[in-house]
């Protein structure tokens, strides 16, 4: 057995932690995308829609992410179809963030006041219109701190990718654990390196607060 | 995730069964030129990581000897006990070399070689605990890895009154145990001289033995070729003293009796 350093586990764990980012980024731009649309259908004027998102948004909140991971890996390979680690991790985790962004960003254009889309109707804008120029600009504001609040979620769901192969932190803190016995060193350094990514999205989006509040008020 | 692996199990012995065997495993390694095996990476000695993450142990060492003896180049794909079958099963393996140990229910889904690793199970503990048999377990908390064979056996023999507490993997059940949150643990020889080679505060002495349970190699059902195969190995590894070898390198022990 090879003596690890502090160093040793350290530079393991940096070299861990891209993939943690890589697979947060992917998450967090494929839900971003696949969510606004979502977002979209779940508040516009057609029920079947409407309804058919509601399903998707159900499915995919009330599952464990874990295990739409493994369906994604193992269960499409089942069926036939080869999925590289990174194509089933990027599927599941754009599917499972989409969902929760979906549902966040329906909150922050429901609660904004029905005269504001009723005067933009009046204006003789269209649906689509309304939404881009008069709805949307106002929904961002309200939808930063939940919305980053979640992204801090996704830092730490990606955790979960480690049952497809992927050594990501929490799986390279674990198998560090297992060549060292030194449980309190090694989680410790993981525990702080999910912090020190964590941490600035939260200082990030008190500063958009206030920058977006700021430009409100002028 | 106990149940997720029963569900997938039973999906894969569905498809498994409604589709023959259409090509030879063996005849595919050879021509592919690489063996793929699924290898521990948490359960030293048989497999943890180096400095580089990269794995070693037993079963990497024995998965290389099996590549050389069949002449190709050896693909170490790294796994938890929770997902290795279903890397078998997806044939995102050939073999699965992960300290597999051989029970009715995996031979449902999956066949094995022969015996290749020494591999005994047992409830361990400080010094003065006194536990000679499950009996004594009354009233007493043992860490266990979930869905591992230790778990299916004790959960058998455990009295009712004694708490098993179930953990992911072999790591967090030993960190349990050396942290103090169990008294008791409950795992295999290797795992506990891994780590007495390092010297901890509570150092673990075996209570009772559960069940002496070698291990196997998993490969696919269906396969018999290579079956023969990896069989034909393992015993000329056994003869030569190959295995003997291993057994010292990274068991710091010779190499028991395996039997069939």
């Amino acid at each position: 057995m090879p003596e690890f350093t502090l160093w040793d586990i350290t530079r393991n764990l940096l070299l861990a932690a891209r993939w943690t980012v890589l697979l947060s980024l992917i998450a967090f731009a494929g839900g971003a995308i696949v969510g606004l649309l979502v977002t979209l259908a779940r508040v516009s004027k057609f029920k079947a829609l409407r309804l058919l998102m509601r399903g998707y948004i159900e499915l995919f909140q009330g599952t464990p992410l874990l295990m739409q991971l493994f369906l994604a890996f193992f269960g499409l390979s089942l069926i036939g179809i080869e999925v590289s680690p990174w194509v089933a991790a990027s599927l599941a985790l754009t599917l499972w963030s989409s969902a929760f962004l979906a549902e966040i960003w329906r909150g922050c254009v429901e609660a904004i006041p029905k005269g504001q889309s009723e005067a933009s109707a009046s204006l003789g804008l269209s649906w689509l219109e309304a939404m881009r120029y008069v709805i949307l600009p106002q929904a961002l504001r309200i939808a930063i701190p939940p919305t980053v609040g979640f992204s801090v979620q996704v830092v730490k769901g990606t955790a979960l990718a480690s049952i497809i192969g992927f050594v990501e932190l929490t799986k390279a803190g674990t198998m560090l654990n297992n060549a060292t016995f030194q449980p309190f060193t090694v989680f410790s350094l993981v525990a702080l390196m999910y912090f020190a990514l964590c941490y600035p999205l939260s200082l990030y989006a008190h500063s958009l607060e206030a920058k977006l509040h700021a430009a409100r008020r002028t | 995730m106990k149940l997720l692996q029963t569900l997938l199990a039973t999906a894969c012995l569905a498809i498994a069964s409604s589709q023959a065997a259409h090509a030879d495993a063996l005849a595919d390694i050879q021509a592919a030129g690489v063996l793929k095996v699924a290898v521990p990476q948490d359960f030293p000695p048989f497999g943890s990581v180096g400095l580089d993450l990269q794995p070693q142990g037993y079963d990497i060492d024995v998965a290389r000897l099996l590549a050389k003896g069949l002449g190709v180049k050896v693909e170490l794909v790294p796994v938890t006990s929770a997902n290795r079958i279903p890397y078998l099963q997806t044939k995102k393996v050939d073999l699965v070399i992960s300290s597999l140990g051989k029970n009715a229910e995996r031979e449902k889904t999956i066949d094995f070689s022969i015996a290749y690793a020494p591999f005994f199970l047992a409830v361990f503990g400080p010094q003065e605990a006194g536990v000679g048999k499950a009996e004594d377990l009354a009233g007493k908390t043992v860490g266990i890895t979930r869905g591992s064979v230790e778990d299916l056996e004790l959960s058998k023999i455990a009295p009712a009154s004694a708490e098993l507490k179930r953990f992911e993997d072999n790591n967090t059940t030993i960190s349990a145990y050396l942290s103090g949150q169990v008294g008791l643990i409950a795992t295999g020889n290797v795992v506990i001289a891994a780590i007495a080679a390092k010297n901890p505060p509570r150092l673990p002495v075996e209570q009772f033995k559960i069940k002496n349970s070698p291990c196997f190699i998993g490969l696919n059902k269906g396969e018999p070729a290579l079956q023969a195969k990896v069989n034909a190995l393992i015993e000329a590894a056994k003869k030569d003293g190959a295995l003997e070898q291993l057994s010292q390198k990274w068991f710091k022990a010779p190499l028991p009796d395996l039997g069939a």
